[in-house]
């Protein structure tokens, strides 16, 4: 390629540049080459239709927290490959909170191959809870194969996202009064489905 | 002798006659300035120079291609900023002519409470704010007793979050689905906001 060539493929780029990603949150608050690295990763996801929204929040979150440029685009290109993963395993129609939520199950150590179980067992009904739960049962030790079954039964009885969110705070609580968290997990998932309703609450 | 002048007469007449060698190439002047072009000139000048010079420019196939991909890279990405420029613009429209299908979706109103009795401020952050530890709609009261509390609009859908004591304590909401985010190696909470029924 001759100067001529160059210089004209460098300003169409130049022309592009602006048209690309171009968060106004970012730009005041990341430095240049971080932002750089930032916008070319959302406008790859964007390209790859994955939602941007989260790698836009996950750079704003660790720009908060005090965290240095590098750091911020790894984490932004993490998530970006975890909610790649996601997608593939809950199919294409996924919305953009459920490829959230399950990144953040993969990011815990939920498989992918579970992510699809989930989705198969679930249906047209909506995934997000079920996978902010099984998340937070992993955070709490609950062991992920044993979190994972839960869900899935879950899923299977056609639980509501009420009960769910209900059934997650009992177990926290139980948890924070001592109970064993695979336990307390186990126990509360069973009157859940036994009763195909919400166990009661910790204090009744 | 008079043979001998004829002679040089002639050859005075011949010299006189034949063209100059070699030919003189305009005035002085037009010398001067050939000259003078023929000098290095000023970069400003020379960028001048090839900006307006016509030239002939040769392109490879191997270039082409290149600039063929910079002009559809420039054409995808400026189609797909269009098309989201579109959607937000012609919302308005879509909800208008299809009120069931495109209502709008509201933020809901959360509240978030947290107990830090030696707390002396308390701030929510999270995805529905831009993670802005300073945004006036989310720094939590002091309801009494170490409770802090806020109600703040929540788009609807998955959010990650957190509560920042005194700007510089990051607290997970103790009663919220918990993200151990191995990112930044800190835990936010979840909370999923739905439409009310």
């Amino acid at each position: 390629m001759n100067r001529s060539e160059f210089s004209i493929v460098v300003g169409l780029l130049c022309l592009a540049h602006p048209i690309l990603a171009q968060d106004a949150r970012l730009s005041a608050r990341l430095d240049k080459p971080t932002l750089a690295a930032v916008n070319a990763i959302v406008d790859s996801a964007r390209i790859s239709k994955l939602p941007t929204a989260p790698l836009i929040d996950k750079a704003l979150e660790g720009v908060a927290r005090g965290v240095n440029g590098e750091s911020i685009v790894v984490a932004v290109h993490q998530l970006s490959l975890r909610m790649g993963s996601a997608k593939r395993a809950l199919a294409s129609n996924a919305t953009p909170d459920e490829i959230k939520a399950a990144a953040s199950a993969l990011d815990v150590g939920v498989s992918v191959r579970d992510l699809a179980r989930l989705r198969a067992m679930a249906g047209k009904q909506p995934v997000t809870v079920p996978l902010a739960v099984l998340t937070d049962l992993v955070g709490q030790k609950v062991p992920i194969p044993t979190a994972t079954d839960l869900v899935l039964q879950f899923a299977r009885s056609g639980v509501k996202d009420s009960d769910l969110a209900l059934f997650q705070r009992n177990v926290r609580a139980d948890v924070d009064q001592g109970a064993d968290p695979t336990v307390a997990a186990t126990t509360r998932a069973r009157g859940l489905v036994a009763r195909g309703g919400p166990s009661p609450k910790p204090s009744e | 002798m008079r043979s001998d002048d004829d002679a040089m007469m002639k050859e005075i007449a011949r010299q006189l006659r034949a063209p100059l060698s070699p030919p003189v190439s305009g005035s002085f002047d037009a010398r001067v300035m050939s000259a003078v072009r023929r000098l290095p000139r000023h970069s400003r000048f020379k960028l001048w120079s090839r900006l307006t010079t016509p030239r002939t420019v040769t392109f490879t196939p191997l270039s082409w291609g290149l600039l063929a991909a910079s002009v559809a890279l420039f054409a995808v990405i400026g189609a797909a900023r269009a098309f989201d420029d579109i959607q937000v613009a012609t919302k308005p429209m879509v909800t208008a002519l299809f009120p069931k299908t495109a209502a709008p979706r509201p933020p809901q109103r959360v509240q978030f409470v947290l107990v830090a009795p030696d707390a002396k401020k308390v701030a929510v952050v999270g995805d529905f704010n831009g993670w802005d530890v300073d945004h006036a709609g989310y720094q939590a009261k002091h309801r009494g007793g170490g409770v802090w509390s806020v109600t703040a609009p929540v788009p609807l859908g998955h959010h990650r979050y957190s509560f920042v004591v005194d700007d510089s304590v990051w607290i997970a909401d103790p009663t919220a689905p918990r993200i151990v985010d191995s990112d930044f190696g800190v835990a936010n909470s979840a909370i999923v906001v739905q439409e009310q029924k």
